[in-house]
């Protein structure tokens, strides 16, 4: 019998020098197929909707949408329910003085639909992240993620159809919540269009949380950690912008000259032009901060109603779309104090400021997928710390 | 021991329609050379080269933490060596990464399940995740269901499954799409007795049908009946590689037992045979089998063929010999022997 010892090799020899780093085609890593993104897509819904807390999430949000729709209706009639006397009263014979219960029908529709609007973008905020920030880490703890790279699924099939399953499970919050905002428009005042243009908004803006989390889950490799900075983005994005825009106050505000038409100094009944030093913010210089909140955006995007509906009924949604509009226009070229309406200065542009806004969360969203795929790419170079490939 | 005797019967499985000559490990199996793979400062591994040809089980053995996870990683294309060459199915994991992913099954050593589906669904899903039709898809996982006796658990959810039956599982979901080499990391771990054989059965016909099989483990004795070659890796490096009809080639040592010690000690002194009390053995050399203590004892022989003179001399002189079987198992020997050489 042979004594075959084929290979030895000797000890300390290193047998090819370090190579520069190859790597795979870029068309393999960015390939997408449908029937790839479905097979992850199904994979991921299937393992969730089986699991029972999910199903419990789902009947606890639908109870809280209800009793948050509920206290909306009842605090709105509070606000301007009967027994509010609309300013157009005092402007008609028969209503005044005849009678003290006059009441004039403000809609309420406005006020319900922001209030439930934002709460359910809240709420949505708040479960996006646990719905995607554990995509890639949680399934690397789980030791599945390499089980599914290894297969012929490209990273970035891998990556959207996490995204699109997350995405879709954080949709089926919002579906949940939709009955409760259709209540809304029985109120009145709102139009079918902003309903529609705002669910757009709420489902786009699910999906970039989504994908942030993704990015994160990606990035890390504690779930917990990628969790908290998912939820860390999601503050910076909602209450960080406005906190810097407010806190950028001192910086663009500044000493102006401007020319003002105000009552003459000399007999005070005729307008003059003169010109006034005075301080004045320039938020045209800042606006985008604000843009790119979630809510401005959402509540930007939905169409307004004609000036002269809006006119007294209380409108959250309006009241930010007005506000960073006028924001963005910054001080007038020219003031006029005197309330001359052939003088004085129109308003700037009332262009929207939601497409700068949405632009950004979703460049945010995007660079979050493209990170994504990036590390899903095999074979694995360097290892993030602490992980395991499989 | 020769292979033959060692092998179970194959079943006359057709051979798949395969490109290359059968045999060539370039373009069928696996050659790596000079491979090499640091996680920080740490080196898992250091050097390994090795050819792991179709139709043949190669055992990759070495003690824990001697890289054979990180080198079935790299294998299977999830790692990038950072220096070496790898061709595995004809391809090169780092540039050819999916024509790797294509032709290779890769069972990890710890196989996470998607919790929640069934074993039945995991397949058809991996299947699917290879791209095969969806009828396709199910009449495969069918088929693999049954090859790794968990058909009677296809519709259970994968978390109930046993530690063994996950492996099974596994096994199956790394057999999804055909692949013409597989690398399977301790796939024997958790496997009842039973299992055990029908691995075995099942590797050896995977490996009949022209396939490359590379198995890792420490567990030698699982791999002695198992393997054609064997790697021996230690600390990241290739110590040997070799067939192991060479290893029976070696001079090992034997367990011979006879109804009445005293006559068998007094036969081998007489003889002038060294020799030690295998009680004793099992407290110098912890590698060597243990058992009670029923008078057996250790002899160093060159190899098969004095052993055969030794049984035979020993029978002419009325010697009650009961067994006389290798004290240990091939690799086993080979294995210590390098330990030794190391020392």
């Amino acid at each position: 019998m042979s004594h075959v010892v084929e290979v030895t090799p000797e000890p300390g020899e290193a047998p090819t020098a370090p190579e520069p780093h190859r790597a795979p085609r870029p068309s393999e890593t960015w390939r997408l197929r449908w029937h790839g993104v479905r097979t992850v897509v199904a994979l991921e819904l299937r393992q969730r909707v089986r699991s029972a807390r999910w199903r419990v999430a789902l009947g606890a949000w639908f109870v809280v949408c209800g009793l948050v729709t509920w206290l909306t209706f009842q605090a709105s009639a509070q606000i301007v329910g009967p027994g509010y006397v609309g300013y157009a009263d005092y402007d008609t014979d028969d209503g005044f003085g005849s009678s003290l219960d006059v009441t004039f029908h403000v809609p309420r529709g406005p006020l319900i639909f922001g209030l439930i609007v934002f709460f359910v973008l809240l709420a949505g905020f708040l479960v996006a992240p646990t719905l995607s920030a554990g995509a890639i880490n949680g399934d690397r703890d789980a030791g599945t993620l390499a089980t599914l790279q290894v297969t012929l699924l490209s990273p970035a099939e891998i990556a959207i159809g996490k995204l699109l399953a997350g995405w879709a499970a954080a949709v089926a919050f919002l579906v949940v919540a939709l009955p409760f905002v259709i209540v809304s428009l029985a109120a009145g005042g709102v139009r079918v269009v902003s309903l529609a243009v705002t669910l757009v908004l709420l489902v786009v803006l699910l999906g970039v949380v989504c994908a942030i989390g993704l990015g994160f889950s990606a990035l890390v490799s504690r779930t917990t950690a990628s969790a908290l900075l998912t939820y860390l983005t999601v503050l910076a994005l909602t209450v960080g912008t406005v906190i810097l825009f407010a806190l950028t106050f001192p910086l663009i505000t500044q000493t102006d000259d401007v020319p003002t038409y105000e009552s003459s100094a000399v007999d005070g009944a005729s307008c003059t032009w003169t010109t006034e030093t005075t301080s004045r913010a320039h938020t045209e210089r800042t606006w985008w901060l604000l843009a790119a909140n979630p809510f401005v955006v959402v509540a930007d995007a939905a169409p307004a109603a004609p000036a002269a509906a809006r006119y007294g009924v209380p409108d959250p949604l309006g009241a930010i779309r007005d506000g960073v509009r006028e924001a963005r226009n910054g001080p007038a070229a020219r003031e006029d104090w005197c309330g001359d309406a052939s003088v004085a200065e129109t308003k700037g542009s009332t262009a929207p400021v939601w497409p700068w806004g949405l632009g950004v969360d979703l460049l945010l969203g995007v660079g979050a997928v493209w990170l994504t795929v990036r590390r899903l790419r095999i074979p694995q170079g360097t290892l993030p710390r602490g992980t395991r490939v499989a | 021991m020769s292979r033959a005797d060692a092998s179970p019967p194959a079943p006359p499985a057709p051979l798949p329609d395969r490109t290359g000559s059968p045999g060539d490990a370039t373009s069928d199996g696996i050659v790596a050379v000079g491979v090499r793979r640091s996680f920080g400062s740490v080196r898992a591994v250091d050097s390994i080269t090795f050819t792991a040809r179709p139709g043949r089980v190669t055992a990759l053995v070495g003690p824990n933490g001697a890289g054979k996870t990180t080198l079935l990683l790299m294998l299977a294309g999830l790692l990038v060596p950072d220096a070496g060459t790898i061709r595995v199915a004809g391809h090169d994991p780092v540039t050819e990464n999916v024509g790797v992913r294509a032709g290779t099954g890769w069972m990890p050593d710890t196989f996470g399940t998607w919790d929640s589906l069934t074993a039945r669904e995991v397949l058809v899903t991996v299947g699917a995740a290879y791209f095969l039709g969806a009828d396709q898809a199910r009449k495969r996982a069918d088929e693999l269901l049954r090859t790794v006796h968990l058909d009677d658990l296809a519709d259970a959810p994968a978390r109930v499954l046993s530690r063994g039956q996950k492996q099974r599982l596994g096994l199956a979901r790394a057999l999804v799409h055909d692949p013409r080499v597989l690398l399977l990391d301790e796939p024997a771990s958790g496997l009842d007795p039973r299992s055990r054989v029908d691995l075995r059965v099942l590797l050896r016909r995977l490996a009949s049908e022209g396939r490359t099989v590379l198995v890792s483990s420490h567990v030698l004795t699982e791999l002695d009946e198992l393997a054609d070659d064997a790697v021996f890796v230690s600390h990241g490096r290739t110590v040997r590689e070799s067939s192991l009809a060479s290893a029976t080639g070696e001079r090992r040592t034997w367990r011979l037992r006879a109804l009445d010690p005293a006559v068998l000690t007094a036969w081998l002194e007489d003889t002038g045979v060294s020799f030690r009390r295998a009680a004793d053995a099992a407290s110098d050399e912890p590698g060597l089998s243990t058992a009670p203590d029923d008078g057996s004892v250790h002899v160093d022989l060159d190899d098969d063929e004095s052993a055969a003179g030794l049984v035979r001399a020993a029978v002419l002189a009325g010697v009650p010999l009961v067994s006389v079987a290798p004290a240990n198992g091939a690799l086993e020997q080979v294995y210590l022997s390098l330990e030794e050489e190391r020392r």
